[in-house]
């Protein structure tokens, strides 16, 4: 039957097993990366196609069905449709087209014959002829492909054979041949190592990236230290910290000891309203304070505040175990049992929802982000983020947190360096997390996916408010599952730096990818230079990445000022709370404060009050009500009285929590699910979007407008205003204060810009629209997020012959 | 500013509102408010009682604070005047012209509560003459919760509204005594505005003929009803196949005469008939069985010699699961006790699921889905019986016609769908919504045409580009049933209103009485209002090419209809009962429900219609048809949670885009109108006038009902911590003290 279909498939065989079976490989031709229709990546090999195949389109994707060619090479599984346009050899290569799926996020592969299913896998044998090929993704995703009947059997069996055996299965080091499979080849690492960072986004990577950020949210009394600059005071955290100006670096190294990991109070975020966000781990209980120690911890606790708020997380938090299994069960809901292909009846879905858990936890995550915004909303104190180790929900709530208070994070560059500062750098364990390598099965859980739901949770309730979109979070979700990033592989930036020095002897922090890899690619073969995920150009088309932002965002400009001016202004709270509780230490657990006397582990330790007299330590048990109402009062008091204007980017976005008003995100969980991809209502290719309609529309009727008028010795103004209508059509629908007026900020390279100066047709007489895929990126995506159609005539319509000319079987499609 | 708290010795909590106490008001302000307000009387309204002051709770009953006032009880509505002159601040883009926001037509209270001290009873009329509560809490049919104390008030007086607003509200009354009997008497008949296109009553014969030759369907219009001599559940005009004799007319009162609904532009049609008893016992059943396969052998001839038939009451719930369903679903929305809402939180998704009431729209949905399938891929007849005839016959009939004819989905579509299906069908309005409060008729309440309305808002939420009419007008529409003005709503059938109408008619010397339609909107809004009901994402039919669309058409049918004719289906098991069984190879006639004895075929053969469907591309202008699947359901969030003021999201939520949207389609009219005016003036300045735009910052969720936020005392950080909150509820008050000039932020 077939060659190879009885050898085991194993990693480290990949090469001599996949040689006689690949029929082409893109590393031989110089210039031809296009093989059968195929743009390969450098290197790349396929290893079988089948034509004629038939893909399932999504809703999201336009329903329905696309002919084209299906391949399988040892990165992806490509699918090119019929009529798709001759590829550019100059652009830039990306890693997955539209249609593609990488070997690594697929989870099963699931052949559908006549009569039966069954699940492939490297060593099963297929019985039949397959007339469908199913592949389940670990993001959610369902693929369906249908093989036409004019499609070689042979082809097939063979291709439902590749992918069985080349996806990756479970085992430890395959992520690795996965890697080099897609980064490897001399070609891609060089065209990597000249990938430049996005300049529009905070990297946190050196000390000025730190400073433009205490600059940015008007922080004073902070400096960035650079005492772990060798990771030898806490081997998690980065390489500079933000930390209380009065602290001397000397002082600073006596207190890593006093925490768990060594991980000391860092500075996050300034609120407006001058207090300070801070994050910690646990107190290390078992050591010796000494007095000089004591006031140096202080002095970080406090950070120049009068008052300090420990925030516990542990408690009403769920552990990374509960977040596990909440995604295990919402994955079974929305995907189904596969193999058994049982899944839940339909009028049990909500409470098999609600016993997931899945939202409960997204709501916590939520509740407590907004306690503390709320807490920080009160001004002049530092609100501290505790937390056993510091590394998992310390990262969901002070990043949720800048999310709700701070409108630049929900720009999408602000939303990016907001991951690199508090997941990334902080040191969010993904790699341990995500277990790429399958051998951390208990340390697994997607503690970022759940940070990302919940950001998704306020922006469904916010549409309005943020420049991200659905979009953006969804590809970010996508992209957690595939291993091919910097940012998700590894668990401190240690381990990161550790690695690209390996690779690259002239590595420094400052400009890190900006450096040339070493000329002889061969001194290490196995470790391609791996990019950051927010190259968004190496996985997106620029069609798909201008849906990343939508113009419909809050009234404040991408940029608001934050300069900590607003310290000064009148604030009732202030005086209630800094009279005489100077230098209190509040606890706020399951809720309630309190001030125990054993919060901080050097209280009980005897010497209390011996030092400086304006500490006074005595708990001050009347300004806890004032916390407590700090809390209450936001909730209680009318934003239109609060502020004029509620969209005031100081008040933060709470997000409502009861039941009716946490959603399902659809768009990623449930777009797999296979009854709603039967079931998805597609959208025409011939037709637009209404919203596109109606921008397209005032577009057209702007035109015109300049048109009549300049024909009457128009003013200049008017000439400009055609020339530009994009700009011009956001500013004058909403006075500047709903759409983004700024042109959209373009978070793409330069290079990874293909060429979109494409001016716009003009509207065939016969199609009611022009195709506004055709046009500027910026342009098409004037107000929402809507697909591009650019295959209007590739769909796939049976024809009558063509299921009359084979008559064997029955066709699904008739 | 006239509004207090009483907390129980406790002193007055800080509040955005005032500080008075009871004492103080009584001493000083009651004396000003001493003339009680009235509100503006409609035509023909007649106050009953009144009581002055009445403290209407916010909606919070914790917090105990409110506004004084006058409650009025009239032959229209409970009403509540406040003693505060109205804020100019909102105006009320909003409001209905009949009542206010704090008023409540009385066929609008769906129960009323006494709240005894702490206790609170469920009043039902006619109980309570002595004792009269401190308290009143009113629930509506349109979900809104109304919560008064009466301890203000005189003994007596207080007394004595509260048994006028029982009397009126809940006990059993005439048909007579609704409040449209006398509106419509004293109201001056006003020029009727009709906008184009208008809506079809469906009370002519034209108005038959035309809608038949719209569907080009190829039946006979009957008029042998006129004088309902036929049947008096039959309307005066109907159609029916032409192959039904006319003596078969006469026989069972109408029962069992197929009904045409709607004519697929395949020939096929819709059909819908009250059901005969088949299973009686004795020599009856011979009868209805040979009369019956005259029936469905005259529907068969229609089109292809193909009919199914479906009994809808074998499949779907009974009107009574849907009253019972309906009323476990509505307790959740229903809160005199924001705590309750609270709490009943955490089991939120399955104390939905467990009321079933998402459950029966699927149901429904399902069924249509069902008998378009027949109509559309396999080109039969169909006939669907019910007992009655007139309530879920009308649900499926309506929803099938929703997903195949784009007519229907447009705004005079749908009100011409809903007179023909439910107004001309002999819905039983009058005692599926009990407006009169009989108690022999409460079994027969039931929400079918809110359950109808579910249905549609399902499909609009999935499609929304085509409806023309928003998921607010919808809204609108269902509270309307409750507002005892429209003769729409009010009569069991054509002939219950042409007897009572015409029994009225020779004391008032007037003619016929005419109530007036639910469907002259602007007896209720403004038009600015009404521009809220259209769907600014509406992709209209693009006119130019209709007559392309013409030629183009019958192809398009050949490819949607894989086998075209019936001969060619591929036999599928059906379930027939034995009478119908020498028909089965007659006529070839099936039953719908085939998934009972065979799951899988009707599955694969739901899907594979599915697929076909959704294989072409999707015209907003052709069939739709809804996804149906666990999480396809959902809360009609804008109904429902309109007035919960703890689940609105300020400045958020899906009507900032819908607004963002609107704008733009006013621009887009603005634009034109400037390029018209351009082209006549050519030598005019360019004033481009700036589009007065909504601004979405202020809009609440629930916009456009309740545009005001009133906040709750509550916080909005939920659960655990407001818990924790109730139980250092004594600290908190403590704090209050110490801190009253931090209240007001």
């Amino acid at each position: 039957m077939l060659t190879g279909s009885k050898t085991t498939f194993k990693v480290r065989q990949i090469v001599p097993d996949m040689k006689e079976r690949i029929l082409s490989h893109g590393g031989l031709h110089t210039r031809g990366r296009d093989m059968f229709g195929l743009r390969c990546l450098p290197g790349e090999c396929v290893l079988q196609r089948a034509v004629l195949v038939r893909k399932k389109l999504s809703a999201r994707e336009g329903g329905g069905w696309l002919a084209g060619t299906l391949f399988c090479t040892h990165f992806r599984v490509a699918f090119v449709p019929q009529d798709s346009q001759k590829p550019d050899d100059n652009a830039d290569p990306v890693l997955l087209g539209d249609h593609d799926v990488a070997l690594a996020s697929i989870e099963k592969v699931v052949a559908v014959g006549p009569s039966r299913t069954k699940l492939v896998t490297p060593n099963s044998s297929l019985k039949f002829t397959p007339e469908e090929l199913v592949l389940y993704c670990r993001d959610l995703r369902v693929i369906c492909f249908l093989f036409d009947r004019l499609t070689p059997e042979t082809q097939a069996v063979e291709i439902t054979y590749s992918i069985a055996k080349t996806y990756q299965p479970l085992k430890p080091g395959t992520i690795l041949s996965f890697q080099n499979a897609a980064l490897g080849s001399v070609e891609m690492k060089q065209f990597l190592s000249n990938r430049r960072h996005d300049a529009q986004m905070n990297w946190f990577e050196s000390v000025t990236d730190w400073e433009r950020e205490l600059e940015r949210t008007g922080a004073t009394g902070w400096r960035v230290s650079a005492v772990n600059d060798r990771f030898e005071m806490a081997t998690s955290l980065p390489r500079f910290n933000v930390v209380p100006q009065k602290v001397l670096d000397t002082e600073l190294k006596k207190t890593f000891a006093h925490f768990n990991e060594g991980r000391i109070p860092r500075w996050c975020w300034r609120h407006p309203r001058g207090s300070d966000l801070l994050r910690t781990a646990s107190f290390q209980n078992n050591i010796y304070h000494e007095k000089d120690d004591i006031r140096n911890l202080e002095a970080l606790l406090f950070g120049g505040q009068q008052q300090c708020v420990v925030v516990e997380l542990a408690e009403e938090m769920p552990t990374p175990a509960d977040i596990q299994l909440a995604h295990t069960r919402l994955r079974a809901l929305c995907l189904g049992d596969i193999s058994a292909s049982v899944s839940v009846p339909d009028d049990k879905w909500l409470s098999t929802l609600e016993a997931s858990r899945w939202l409960d936890h997204a709501r916590c995550c939520l509740k407590k982000a907004a306690e503390v915004s709320c807490l920080l909303r009160g001004g002049h104190m530092t609100v501290i983020l505790q937390e056993q180790e510091d590394r998992d929900m310390n990262c969901v709530v002070s990043s949720l947190v800048q999310v709700m208070c701070d409108p630049y994070c929900r720009t999408v560059p602000g939303f990016q360096g907001l991951v690199q500062k508090e997941w990334v750098m902080a040191g969010h364990r993904f790699l341990s997390r995500a277990n790429y390598h399958r051998d951390s099965d208990k340390e697994e859980a997607p503690v970022f996916l759940l940070f990302l739901d919940c950001v998704w949770q306020l922006w469904a309730q916010y549409p309005s408010r943020f420049q991200l979109t659905g979009d953006y979070l969804l590809a970010l979700h996508d992209s957690f599952h595939l291993p091919l990033f910097s940012t998700f592989l590894s668990n401190c930036q240690r381990e990161r730096s550790r690695r690209s020095q390996r690779l690259s002897q002239s590595y420094t922090p400052v400009n890190g990818w900006r450096e040339v890899l070493p000329q002889d690619p061969s001194q290490d073969p196995v470790d391609p230079p791996l990019p950051p995920v927010w190259d968004w150009a190496l996985q997106y088309s620029c069609q798909r990445r201008a849906r990343f932002t939508h113009p419909v965002a809050q009234s404040s400009a991408p940029q608001p000022v934050l300069n900590g001016n607003l310290n000064t202004n009148p604030d009732t709270h202030k005086s209630q709370l800094s009279d005489g509780t100077l230098g209190s230490v509040f606890l706020l657990s399951r809720g309630t404060f309190s001030s125990p006397s054993h919060l901080l582990p050097w209280r009980n330790g005897g010497g209390s009050g011996s030092y400086r007299k304006s500490h006074r330590r005595a708990p001050s048990s009347e300004s806890l009500p004032g916390l407590e109402r700090l809390i209450k009062t936001w909730s209680q008091s009318e934003p239109s009285k609060v502020s004029p204007n509620p969209q005031d980017p100081q008040e933060p976005l709470l997000p409502l929590l009861l039941g009716p008003c946490i959603g399902v995100w659809r768009d990623c969980y449930l777009r797999g699910a296979l009854q709603a991809q039967a079931f998805c209502h597609p959208t025409p290719t011939s037709m637009y979007h209404p919203v596109d309609q109606l921008a397209w529309e005032v577009q057209q009727l702007r035109d015109k407008l300049a048109l009549a008028s300049s024909g009457h010795a128009a003013p200049t103004t008017k000439k400009q205003e055609s020339r530009r209508p994009d700009t011009n059509l956001n500013q004058n629908t909403n006075n500047g204060t709903f759409l983004f007026s700024a042109p959209r900020p373009s978070f793409v390279t330069p290079r990874g810009l293909p060429p979109t100066s494409a001016p716009p047709r003009a509207p065939p007489p016969t199609a009611p629209l022009p195709r506004l895929a055709n046009r500027d990126p910026s342009k098409r995506t004037f107000l929402f997020s809507h697909p591009p159609d650019s295959r209007q005539d590739q769909r796939y319509t049976p024809m009558p012959s063509t299921r009359l000319s084979k008559n064997s079987g029955p066709s699904l499609g008739s | 500013m006239l509004s207090l708290g009483s907390g129980g010795g406790k002193p007055v909590k800080p509040s955005f509102v005032s500080y008075v106490t009871p004492e103080e008001i009584k001493s000083t302000e009651r004396e000003t408010s001493r003339k009680e307000k009235h509100p503006d009387l409609l035509p023909g309204e007649v106050v009953f009682c009144s009581t002055n002051p009445v403290l209407k709770y916010t909606q919070d009953d914790v917090s105990q604070r409110g506004i004084f006032g006058t409650l009025v009880c009239t032959n229209f509505r409970i009403a509540f005047v406040s003693d505060e002159a109205p804020s100019e601040e909102q105006a009320q883009l909003f409001k209905n012209k009949l009542y206010g926001e704090n008023d409540i037509p009385l066929t609008c209270v769906d129960h009323i509560y006494g709240g005894y001290d702490e206790k609170k009873k469920l009043i039902t009329g006619g109980l309570v003459r002595n004792k009269y509560p401190s308290k009143i809490i009113i629930h509506c049919k349109d979900l809104r919760v109304f919560q008064f104390s009466l301890t203000y008030a005189k003994e007596e007086e207080a007394k004595k509204i509260f048994q006028g607003i029982i009397h009126h509200s809940l006990e059993p009354k005439s048909l007579k005594c609704i409040f449209a009997f006398s509106y419509c008497e004293k109201a001056t008949a006003t020029p009727e505005i009709h906008r184009t296109p208008r809506t079809v009553m469906f009370d002519t014969v034209e108005d038959w003929t035309q809608e038949m030759k719209r569907t080009k369907g190829n039946c006979k219009v009957v008029s042998a009803n006129e004088n309902f001599s036929l049947s008096q559940k039959l309307p005066q005009f109907f159609i029916m196949p032409t192959a039904v004799l006319d003596e078969d007319m006469t026989k069972f009162e109408g029962k069992g005469l197929p009904i045409w609904c709607w004519s697929h532009h395949s020939g096929c049609a819709l059909f819908k008939t009250a059901s005969l008893p088949l299973m009686q016992e004795d020599g009856y059943s011979q009868a209805y069985k040979i009369y019956m396969e005259r029936m469905l052998n005259a529907v068969a001839q229609t089109h292809l010699y193909s009919v199914k038939t479906e009994e809808l009451s074998d499949t779907l719930p009974t009107i009574q699961d849907i009253q019972q369903s309906y009323s476990r679903f509505k307790q959740f929305f229903l809160i005199d006790n924001t705590t309750e809402f609270w709490l009943s939180d955490m089991k939120w998704f399955s104390s939905l699921e467990n009321s079933g009431w998402l459950d029966i729209i699927r149901q429904c949905l399902q069924k249509a889905v069902e008998v378009v399938e027949c109509l559309e891929k396999e080109n039969t007849n169909v006939l669907i019986m019910e007992e009655a005839g007139s309530d879920l016959c009308c649900v499926i009939s309506s929803l099938v016609q929703l997903m195949l004819d784009p007519y229907c989905r447009t705004l005079a579509g749908f009100q011409s769908l809903v007179q023909k299906e439910w107004v001309a069908g002999g819905h039983s309005f009058l005692d599926r919504c009990n407006h009169v409060h009989q108690k022999d008729k409460e079994q027969f309440q039931s929400p079918v045409f809110l359950l109808f309305l579910e249905c549609v808002w399902q499909l609009l939420q999935q499609h929304g580009p085509a409806f023309q009419f928003s998921e607010t007008y919808l809204t609108v529409l269902s509270d309307s049933v409750h507002v005892p003005v429209f003769g729409t709503f009010l009569f069991n059938s054509p002939y219950h209103r042409a007897t009572v109408m015409k029994n009225d008619s020779p004391q008032t010397q007037r003619g016929p009485l005419n109530c007036p339609e639910v469907w002259d909107w602007s007896l209720q809004f403004e038009r600015k209002a009404q521009d809220l009901f259209t769907n600014p994402l509406y992709a209209e039919k693009p006119k130019q090419d209709k007559g392309a669309r013409r030629t183009y058409r019958p192809k398009h049918q050949r490819q949607l209809s894989l086998p075209s004719s019936a001969f060619k289906t591929p036999p599928k098991k059906g379930f027939f009962k034995e009478e119908t069984d020498s028909l089965k190879k007659m006529l070839r006639v099936k039953r719908i429900s085939r998934w009972l004895h065979s799951p899988d075929s009707a599955q694969a053969s739901t899907r594979e219609f599915y697929e076909a469907w959704q294989r072409k591309p999707l015209d907003y202008h052709s069939l739709i048809l809804p996804c149906l699947d666990g999480p396809a359901m959902r809360v009609w969030m804008q109904r429902y949670l309109r007035w919960i003021h703890e689940v609105q999201i300020f400045g958020g939520g899906a009507i900032t885009v819908m607004s963002k949207l609107a704008d733009l389609v006013g621009e887009v009219q603005e634009l034109r109108r400037e390029l018209e005016r351009q082209a006549c003036r050519a030598d005019s300045n360019h004033q481009r006038a700036a589009a007065s735009h909504r601004s979405s910052v202020r809009l609440s969720s629930s916009f456009p009902f309740a545009t005001s936020r009133v906040w709750s005392f509550k916080p909005a950080i939920p659960t655990s911590l407001l818990q924790s909150l109730m139980i250092t509820g004594g600290l908190a008050d403590q704090d209050d003290e110490d801190g009253e000039t931090l209240g007001v932020v």
